[in-house]
Formats: C-alpha cells, structure tokens, sequence
C-alpha cells in the first residue's frame, strides 16, 4: 500500500536534472498511501553513490535534503508504517529496494523486499543483466507486489509481481525524464505524462541509455479492489482503470434496486464523493455538500492508534446543518473498517436535525485483512466481518444499512474486462490462484 | 541509358535508390555516400552504376564527380548538401538536381529563419518565438519568465540552426514548485546550446525559444517544382527512443502512414489544411530569396489547439524514416517525378499512391541516440530470408561495410518496412522482423509500440481533445490568438512582442 516512484534522467544532460526534487513532489501526491514515513534513495551526483534518506512523519522532513542534494536517478515511497525504510541490499551490486504489497507466506513487507532484493542481487552476481535478474527473481517469488530498485550503477528497474495485485505505471517528462509511479496522479503532479500501466509479471528497467521491458510471460492480472474502491486518488488511473469512473460506476450499482426514500445523499469526504454523486444521480435525490474537513486530507483509518484515527475523523467530519436539517439523508461512504466514521458521522447529522440516515457503502463488507500487505486491520477489528446488519446498524445508529454485493463489485470488474483480488471482501476462495 | 546521381548515406537514401532503381527506365545509378552503405551499393551495381565514398557536402567535389560520370539528373537524400549548395552546384554544371538550393533550404537550416518568415508574412501555422545570440539574454529571458509567468516559461529549446536534430529539449514549466529546477535547466541547456552551436558558422543566432504546444505530430511531404506541389501521404513519426514515447529525441524510431492519404486519427480537412500551411512557407520563401523550389520540402506538423495544423519545423527534403513510407506508397514511376520536378511539369503529371497503410520502424544500438561512443563499431548480423518471409523489407542506415562484415556507426542501424491493409496488421509483421537485425556482444533496441491498436487508440483520443479545440477557436474567431494578463502592466499580446523584437527589429 505505499507509494512509489521512480525517476530517471536520460542521455548527456541527465546531469542538468536533479531526480530527488521531482520525486519529493511525487511523494507529496502519494500520501494517500502512507504519510508515516517517507524514504528516498537517489545516486549521489557529487560520489556517484547509492544513498538512502528517510523523514518520519512529516514529508517536508526531507525538504532539506532534496534541496541541498542532487541525483540523476531516485527512488521514493510514501509509507503508511513508522519507522520504514527502503532496504539496502549488500552484494556485488549494491541496492536500494522499495515495495508495495508482499510475497505469499511473506511475514512483512520489508521482509518481501528484502528477499527481492537478493535474489536480484544473485542473480546479478550470476552475471545476469538487471531486467533478465528482476524477471527471474520476480518469477520467482510468488505473491502480490510491485516495486522499485535502484541500483549502485544507477540504474532504475521497477515491476509488479505475476498476480499483479498492486498498480504501477510509467510515465515520460519530455525528452528527458522516464518516470514511474503507483498512481498516475503522481506523474501529473510533476508534469510528467502519463503512459501506459506495467501488467502483471512485467518488469521495465531504464538507465542514462536506454529504457527496457520485459516479462516473466506468467502475469495473471488480479488487480486488488480495495486500491480501486479506496485507496487511489480519484484523479488517477491504476491498472488502466481510471479510478473516479470506477467510483461512479459503484455508486450507481449500489442505487440499483434500492428502495430506499430520502430527500438528500451526501458523502462522507472524501473517496466517496464519485460514488454518492453517481448514486445521487441514479436515484434522483439531490447530492449536497455534508461535511467540511479541518486541516490535511488524512486517512483516519490508517492512523496507528485508536486516538489519532477518532482524531483523525472528528477534524475532517463537521456536518453543513443546512443541507441535512429536517430531512432523510441517506450517507455514502466507501468502506467500514472499524465503524468509527459512521458511528460519528450519524450521531453528527442527527444531531444538526437529520430526521433519518441511511447509510450506503459503495463496497462490500470488509471481513478479513490482506495477506499482500494493504494495511487493513485484522479480522478481529474488522465490525462488518463481525456483525449482522441490523446489530450493525443499532452500534452505528442509523435507520438503515446496505453494502454493495460482492458480486456486482466482481460484475463490474467482468464488464471492464479483468478479475480483482477480493480476498478482504471475502471473496477469492480456494484454488483460483490466489 | 539515364545516368541518375544520388547523394546521401542513410536508410532513406537506401529507400531511394531502390525506387529510382524500379523505374521503366532502366537508369545507370551512381551515388555519393561518406561510408559503404551495403543496400545502395548493392542497387548501384545492380544498374551497372557505382558507389562513390566521399564528402557529400562539398559541391565543387559533387558537380565534378557528376561531371565525370555524365550523369543526366541528381537528388540529394539529406539537408547538409542542400546547406551547403550542393544543388546549386550541380544546375551551373548544367545537371539538373532534385534539392532544394542553399539559399532555399534556409527554412530547414534556421529555425529562426523559417519563423521570421511565416512572422514576416503572417503565414498560417506559426509559433511565438525568441531567439538569442548570446547567453545572458537568454538567461534573463528564462528567469524573467519563471518569475512572470509568461509564455516563456513553457518552452521548447533548439539550437537555432539545424544541427542533425540534436538538441531540441521541451520543458513544460506548469508547477510552481518545480519552476527553479526546471528553469536551472533550461539555462543549462541554453550554454550547452551556445557551445553545440559555436561549430556552425553559418547563422549568428544559436538559441531558439519556442512556445510549448501539445497535440499528435505528423510529417507531410511534398513534390515542389516552384509552381505546383504535390503531397505524399500523411505519415506519423515517433521521435522518443523508447516505448510509449519516453525517453531522449532520435532521428525517428519509427513512422506510420496509411491507409489512403491522411492517418486514421486525422481528417482529408487536416491533410489538406496542412499542404497549404506548407505551401505557404514554400512560396514565401521563393519571394524572398527569388528562386525557384525544385525537390522535396517536408512539414513536421502538429494539429495545435491554437491554429490547428501548425508547422514544428520545415525539411528541405524527405524526413527519415518518413520518407521510406512516402516512397513505398508511390505508384508512379520516381525518376520520371524526378524530371517533371526539374522541368517543372508537375502540374501536368499524374501521381498516383498505392493507398496501402505503411509501418517504418528503426534498429538502433543501444547508445543511440546520446552516447554514440558505445554505440559505434559493432558488427550487424541480419536475417535476411527471415524479414522478407514476413513480407517487410530492410533498409540500411548507418552501417559500414568494410572487409565483407557490417559495422554500426553508432546511429540507426536499419529501418524495416511493411505494407498491408492497416497500420495495426503492418505493424505487426515488422515487430516479428525487428530482433532479426542483430549485433555481435552488443544490444540494438527498437520500438514495439507504434502503430499497436493501443497506440492509434491513444492518437486518435488526442487528435480528438486538440479538433475540438481548434474549432472553438474558430467558431469564436480566435485562431493563433494568445492573450497574458501581466499584473501591473495590464493585458499583453505576446504576438506583438515577437513581431517587435524578431520581425522588425531582427529580421
């Protein structure tokens, strides 16, 4: 679930280009993905060494070094985890490895990188060249990640595991930066444009002198759901899909068949906001602005504790009495991790005179964590993988509670063509590859 | 018996032999080459005629050797001897030459010089520019951008005279927050320019600034006999090295063409449009130096959301690797095209195309284009039966026989060529050709991209974005009109500024 980014300056005046300030910005787009920590490496113009930085909490921790600094090569990750780092990997070729997601039976995602890394690194010391050594390690370690390495001789290699599972794309600034990215998004916010979305089981590498793809020819696309319903920007595409589409077409899902009465939606900002426009849309309800947010977007449910996540939400949530007084809400929102939004969010409108709230998810129920390291909380802290509907409702106070069906989100996915990862949706049994 | 000259070394000069080679006349053909090219020195003794090494930009060296030969008609493949007046050379040896002459060719030489002139003439398809002979003006004019947000501060950077299509850097500067990298950057470029430039004595000005624009590129080339002009198709080139356009500028890594006259994601509007924007320059350019346009002139065009087509940059002669489209889907007999060009009969001659969709896609070595040190000297191993069993054809650039093995130069190795229905299906079998040129301990690259569905797919949504654009320009009236508010100044036409400080004032 961190965010990565990769850029690499090409041809004779890859010099004139300082890499670091450009994925310093990149990381700024991608703390939807992690803002615990926030790690660079980049080869060193002044030594031509391989350096690792890292800043907790604050990205502007590195503002300093990305000023003072310079490189023609860097790679970044946004973490959502105190204390990450990228791994430096020993060997006849020094790297530097970051990664999004984990290898099966993997304990962590350092762990995963880790061993990514040295098998890249020994199949380099076998006197592979960097692609054909990422392919085979790739190939080799089964699971749903994608990552970015950097190596000692400046070269950036990037890739996404045979599931594929987490997003990665690649992106061009001219004629003079090759750039790659989890989200689009990314790309855009440094000028780059965006081009194409690595498929699962491909790994690209470029250096001052060229640019090369290839693939493990193994890749089974499983794009993970949770990234699309509530992890990317909505200004982004990943795994081709372009995300607010997708929101939309989640919101509108939802709509169907629910014959639910009210006289406004308004969504819980603010991933939902696609989803209970396009659902505002469907059913003909009017869509107002419900909340309004103190201070930086923050991922409540992704804060380590208790008290910074309640924290967390209370800023961002402070309910707009005009649109909600004396009417029938119906409340869109994107998931329900703990239910610590929606019980605040619907005591909040009550409160400020809503007369009923409805509330709709625009996903399934999440009822297990992630064995490829997205950061939901384990099965045990997870209230709709716990509760029935109606417990539910009475914990989280609403009149009524619906979820999106697992299988529309799967018909969906058929209709676009692919076939996500469901796994905490509970959904991807036994035997289909996962 | 017709003796025909040619002059050039390169893929397209290849292309060309074999084309004037097929003609009914059965022609004797010499050429002037600086290195061994294997393709034209088999088509020269095929017809008898003979591959001459030597200095393809010297035109006492070129006329005599013409001369000698008794040749009746010659062409130049590339621009530096059209820089350099081989042309003129050849028509007062009395041997009529397909090329533009050096005073002519000057809208492929100066950039500066081919914006002056649309300025000068308000000529459709133009672009705001800045030129600089020294660094710092160039140096306060970048910083000065950055810091008023002018259109300066979105540039593409170019060495004011041509210089074999290196230098050319675009750096769109749309975030604040990355404004002092990028403008540090440009000023780099800019002493770097000024040094690349030094070599070339033939212009005072050495730094082009040019306006920043967006939309598909496409190449339109034409058959110019002073009077009449005839366009070949459409075709499209990709410049970045690598796949999905990333990475440093080339030569061209590859082309796309077909089917019919414009590409699938262009209009008969566009394409005709186009020729006229391209005429326009030809014909101004002959009021200005008062000669006569005989050879090949060539738009590297972009549909823009200020004009619509809008000239990038003008060739005195075919694009390469474009021109290998543009001769693969002529029908009409090349070398008689030749005479009705120096005999200015074209508008009484019919061209015909073969209306068939061309895909061109070149070899390189892995250096290519920016570090040719590494790239040079490796020996090419080819697979001949190979290409022409998935019905492509090779032709060869920058490779030197010598001693019966082929050795890389350090740029494009060969182009491989295919015709079919659709650029999709030609695409298709050059892709299978392409790792069937191959070099000795040494990697070549190529691009798989172009002309994949996915890619025209791409085009075709942003020729849409730019079409719907223009025609709002249109229907509001406000084609090619910029318009800044500068605060404290007040609202300003940078058009006039170009007009004031380039038209007038420099011109």
């Amino acid at each position: 679930m961190p965010g990565l980014i990769g850029i690499c300056a090409f041809g004779e005046s890859a010099r004139n280009w300082n890499a670091l300030r450009f994925a310093y910005y990149a990381m700024m787009s991608l703390q939807n993905r992690g803002q615990e920590s926030f790690c660079v490496a980049w080869l060193d113009a002044s030594d031509g060494k391989l350096e690792v930085a890292s800043a907790e909490g604050r990205l502007e921790g590195l503002k300093e070094l990305v000023e003072s600094r310079r490189g023609h090569v860097a790679i970044g990750m946004t973490s959502p985890v105190r204390g990450d780092s990228i791994s430096l990997i020993e060997g006849d070729v020094r790297l530097a490895v970051a990664t999004d997601g984990m290898a099966s039976g993997s304990t962590s995602r350092i762990e995963t990188g880790e061993e990514l890394g040295r098998r890249i690194s020994s199949k380099l010391t076998e006197g592979l060249d960097l692609l054909s050594a990422a392919v085979k390690a790739v190939d080799s370690l089964p699971g749903g990640y994608a990552f970015v390495v950097l190596t000692e001789r400046g070269e950036l290699c990037c890739g996404r595991s045979n599931l594929g599972i987490k997003p990665l794309c690649v992106g061009g600034y001219g004629f003079d930066l090759g750039c790659v990215a989890s989200e689009s998004a990314a790309l855009e916010v440094i000028g780059a444009e965006y081009r194409y979305d690595l498929r699962a089981g491909e790994v690209l590498a470029m250096d001052r002198n060229s640019l090369r793809r290839a693939s493990t020819g193994s890749g089974v696309e499983r794009p993970c759901a949770f990234e699309l319903v509530y992890l990317s920007r909505h200004d982004s595409i990943v795994f081709g899909i372009e995300v607010a589409r997708f929101r939309e077409e989640l919101g509108r899902a939802l709509a169907e068949g629910d014959g639910v009465e009210a006289d406004v939606v308004v969504g819980v900002p603010e991933t939902s906001y696609p989803a209970a426009m396009a659902y505002s849309e469907a059913k003909g309800i009017p869509c107002k602005v419900g909340f309004v947010r103190t201070g930086n977007h923050v991922r409540s449910a992704l804060r380590p504790t208790q008290l910074e996540r309640l924290i967390g939400l209370q800023l961002k949530l402070n309910p707009v009495r005009s649109s909600v007084e004396g009417r029938r809400v119906v409340v869109v929102d994107d998931s329900v991790v703990r239910g610590n939004t929606l019980k605040h969010v619907v005591s909040a409108l009550r409160r400020k005179g809503a007369t009923e709230v409805h509330v709709r998810v625009c996903s399934p129920r999440l009822v297990d964590g992630c064995p490829f390291g997205t950061e939901v909380p384990p099965r045990d802290e997870l209230i709709a993988g716990s509760l029935d509907e109606g417990t539910l409702s009475d914990v989280i106070g609403c009149d009524s509670l619906a979820f999106l069906d697992l299988s529309r989100l799967e018909k969906t996915a058929s209709l676009i063509g692919t076939r996500f990862c469901t796994r905490c949706f509970g959904g991807n049994q036994e035997g289909d590859g996962l | 018996m017709i003796r025909v000259l040619g002059i050039g070394g390169g893929s397209r000069e290849h292309a060309l032999i074999e084309k004037i080679a097929s003609s009914r006349h059965e022609p004797r053909i010499y050429w002037i080459s600086e290195w061994r090219n294997p393709g034209i020195l088999e088509v020269c003794s095929s017809t008898g005629g003979e591959l001459i090494l030597g200095n393809t930009t010297d035109p006492e060296f070129v006329s005599s050797t013409a001369k000698r030969l008794g040749v009746d008609i010659a062409i130049t493949g590339p621009e530096e001897p059209n820089f350099h007046g081989v042309p003129d050379a050849l028509w007062r040896a009395g041997i009529p030459c397909v090329g533009a002459s050096r005073d002519l060719s000057v809208i492929e030489r100066s950039k500066a010089a081919l914006r002056r002139l649309q300025w000068k003439y308000d000529l459709p398809g133009k672009l705001l520019f800045r030129t600089f002979r020294d660094l710092g003006s160039a140096e306060r004019a970048l910083e000065e951008a950055g810091r008023n947000l002018t259109w300066l501060q979105n540039v593409v950077l170019k060495p004011a005279r041509q210089a074999g299509g290196k230098g050319v850097k675009v750096v769109e500067d749309r975030q604040a927050y990355l404004t002092e990298e990028k403008t540090a950057f440009k000023t780099e470029h800019a002493r770097w320019l000024l040094s690349y430039t030094s070599r070339y004595l033939d212009t005072d000005e050495k730094i082009l600034v040019e306006e920043c624009v967006w939309g598909p590129e496409y190449t339109v080339q034409c058959l110019f006999d002073g009077r009449t002009l005839v366009p070949f198709p459409m075709v499209q080139d990709y410049k970045h090295a690598f796949d999905f356009d990333i990475g440093p500028e080339t030569g061209g890594m590859g082309s796309i063409s077909g089917p019919g006259e414009a590409l699938p994601f262009m209009t008969e509007e566009e394409f005709r449009e186009s020729v006229e924007v391209i005429e326009s320059v030809l014909r101004a350019i002959q009021d200005e130096t008062g000669q006569e346009y005989r050879g090949i002139a060539a738009g590297q065009m972009m549909l823009t959301e200020l004009e619509g087509p809008t000239v990038i940059e003008m060739y005195s002669r075919l694009g390469d690797p474009e021109g290998v489209n543009a001769l693969a889907s002529l029908e009409t007999d090349f070398l008689d095209l030749m005479f009705a060009v120096v005999d200015g009969r074209l508008s009484r001659t019919t061209v015909r195309f073969s209306g068939l969709a061309s895909v061109v896609k070149a070899v390189a070595p892995e250096g290519y284009p920016d570090n040719r040190e590494i790239a040079r000297g490796h020996q090419v191993d080819v697979d001949l039966d190979g290409i022409r069993g998935n019905r492509c054809r090779v032709y060869w650039g920058a490779v030197h026989l010598e001693g019966g093995r082929m050795l890389t130069m350090g740029s494009r190795v060969a182009e491989i060529l295919a015709l079919d229905r659709s650029i999709e299906e030609a695409a298709a079998k050059v892709n299978e050709c392409l790792d069937k040129v191959r070099l000795r301990g040494w990697r070549t690259f190529y691009r798989t991209d172009i002309g994949t569905p996915e890619s025209l797919r791409r085009m075709e949504a942003l020729a849409g974005t730019v079409r719907r654009l223009y025609a709002l320009r249109r229907s509001r009236g406000t084609v090619g009109r910029r318009l800044d508010w500068v605060p404290g100044v007040g609202l300003v036409d940078p058009a006039e500024e170009v007009r004031r400080t380039e038209v007038v004032g420099g011109g």
